[in-house]
């Protein structure tokens, strides 16, 4: 009897770790096809920035036959690249920091409830979520504040994000109110006390606001084909679209482009991952 | 004037109006760049407006509707282009969230280097439609491609983007999802990371395994990530045709009402060029009313959802 139970658990224990083997065998094969289909994309465009024309046309999959980093000094000068890339920097640093100075300063009282109807603007925000991209009347008023084709114009479109200012007020909450009184009784101003003493602890939330924020306007590209006409302000994805359409059939040149473009954003993904994904699913998965 | 409550504490009479001044920019860039221009498309929408400074803007009522619903050639191309938008939004929606649960699945195991393959599957997101446009463009290159040579293995031939719109469309979809399935990934891992491992224990002891254990332990337990994905999901790819500009342009047959909007404000539609906002306006009217319904009717499934699950 008890040698029974003893050789059937045996086999059902057997079965439980095939089936866990089994299942672990799966995962691999599924990550690695899909690694396959993530990684593929950008060592081809890798490959294909160290070939020449011929080389590529002859074969557009082969090795490319070495080190060689013509395309990128061609791109680089043909393309206008240092001043695209100068107009993105300039265009994502100034938004983006007007964007978060003036959002926690809207953010703060509203997560305090401070003035009336604090609520109904929260809900504001809320809303604008669901609502559409204005592009119609928006241009309207850009054209008719005569800010198209202009740097203020363009930066102007990037002084909002509604999920930034609901990130900052839902991270202000968890702040505690007995700081406020504390502060108010050591007699400190409303503007020197959100400086000195709320900045400093929101900084997650501020730095989860201010790569989101300024990952949209590095990687726009509808805003700068309506507003940008000249091509002396056209951010680097405006000029990449731009290069592709002069020349097209040059994947080399263009990869090498690419690559340019990718380059300071791997670099930034890697040490930025963190706070983009907690802005990505704050609020998301506590219902 | 007094507009702060009784709770604050900085400073009475003039002093006291100082969070107000300072809230005053922030949200005034929200009224005029955002909350604005949204409520007027409404009124855009009942208009002739060019994009053109000091042409003469009038009243024409239903006029850009009609057009866009029931006027001939040119409307049966629109309603099209509804319909192409809520065929990409099925299939958009659908796929990318299962792949995503499917994926949050594998990699919320103790799997060996499950974070480089988060942060891989996720790396889309991070560097935009045009790199990602590019980058799928040249794999997707017809003759010698990447793609078109395993394709040829099979004996498949095929023009990739530059082929028959309906081809060309579901290109477009598979590098949507390529594109966008980490975001929701992502968001089922933190949502799977909420749930207490002792529930899995529990479940285990009781001899749940494997599909049990998922269907009577994560799938409710995940219902507030599964909401939050479904919605943005809908509302997402409703929205979504910034591809379809860098993969294959303003390609009859192929659009989807967002795009639409932008090329007849725009002049990108390729033929004369003029810019059409009042009729754009109408169109994104149109695309907003099917956002508005498609989330509620999304709205309704979660909450029923929430009902069933966490009551």
């Amino acid at each position: 009897m008890t040698a029974q139970t003893k050789t059937k658990d045996l086999l059902t224990a057997g079965t439980q770790s095939k089936s866990r083997n089994r299942a672990a065998i799966a995962s691999y094969v599924l990550l690695a096809v899909f690694s396959i289909i993530y990684i593929v994309p950008s060592l081809l465009v890798i490959n294909t920035s160290m070939k020449t024309l011929p080389e590529f046309f002859k074969d557009p999959i082969g090795l490319a036959s070495g080190l060689n980093f013509d395309n990128f000094t061609n791109a680089w000068e043909l393309a206008n690249f240092p001043r695209y890339l100068l107009n993105t920097a300039f265009y994502t640093a100034t938004a983006t920091g007007i964007f978060v100075l003036s959002s926690i300063f809207v953010a703060f009282p509203i997560a305090r409830g401070y003035f009336k109807g604090s609520n109904v603007l929260l809900t504001l925000y809320v809303i604008a979520l669901f609502l559409p991209p204005a592009l119609i009347p928006q241009f309207q008023l850009i054209l008719n504040l005569g800010l198209f084709n202009t740097r203020p114009g363009y930066i102007l479109l990037f002084l909002v994000n509604p999920i930034g200012m609901i990130i900052l007020v839902n991270y202000m909450k968890s702040i505690p109110r007995s700081l406020d009184e504390a502060a108010a009784v050591d007699g400190a101003g409303y503007f020197r006390f959100v400086w000195k003493i709320i900045i400093p602890l929101i900084r997650p939330a501020i730095a989860t606001v201010t790569v989101l924020h300024a990952i949209g306007i590095w990687n726009e590209i509808v805003m700068p084909t309506i507003y940008l006409t000249d091509s002396d302000l056209y951010p680097i994805t405006r000029g990449l679209i731009v290069f592709e359409g002069v020349y097209g059939s040059d994947w080399p040149g263009l990869a090498a482009a690419v690559l340019m473009l990718i380059i300071p954003m791997a670099v930034l993904f890697m040490f930025m991952q963190r706070y983009i994904i907690s802005g990505l699913t704050s609020g998301s998965v506590k219902g | 004037m007094q507009v702060m409550k009784k709770g604050y504490l900085f400073g009475k009479g003039w002093r006291g109006n100082w969070p107000i001044l300072l809230l005053l920019p922030g949200l005034l860039f929200y009224l005029i760049i955002a909350v604005g221009p949204s409520l007027a498309t409404a009124v855009y929408a009942f208009t002739d407006a060019t994009g053109l400074r000091g042409l003469p803007v009038n009243w024409v009522g239903f006029d850009n509707f009609r057009e866009f619903l029931v006027q001939g050639a040119a409307s049966r191309d629109n309603l099209a282009a509804l319909q192409r938008t809520l065929v990409f939004a099925f299939f958009v929606t659908t796929i990318q969230f299962s792949l995503g649960l499917l994926l949050a699945v594998v990699l919320n195991q103790k799997i060996r280097g499950r974070f480089f393959f988060r942060t891989l599957f996720f790396m889309p997101v991070f560097l935009g439609v045009v790199i990602q446009g590019l980058m799928w463009k040249l794999m997707l290159l017809p003759r010698g491609g990447p793609v078109s040579e395993v394709f040829n293995v099979f004996g498949v031939q095929s023009e990739f983007l530059g082929g028959p719109p309906t081809e060309a469309f579901v290109w477009v979809l598979v590098v949507q999802i390529w594109a966008n399935v980490g975001i929701t990934m992502v968001i089922f891992l933190a949502g799977m990371q909420t749930i207490p491992t002792d529930l899995y224990e529990a479940a285990r002891i009781d001899g749940a395994r494997g599909w049990k254990l998922f269907r009577n332990v994560t799938w409710p337990l995940l219902t507030p990530a599964i909401n939050t994905n479904f919605l943005l999901n809908v509302v997402g790819s409703l929205q979504a045709w910034q591809l379809f500009l860098v993969l294959i342009g303003y390609k009859p047959g192929t659009q989807v009402l967002g795009y639409l909007v932008f090329a007849e404000g725009f002049g990108q539609t390729g033929g004369s060029g003029s810019f059409r906002q009042g009729f754009a306006a109408a169109a994104s009217i149109v695309l907003f009313i099917l956002v508005l319904i498609f989330g509620m009717v999304a709205n309704y499934i979660v909450a029923r959802r929430e009902k069933k699950y966490m009551a």
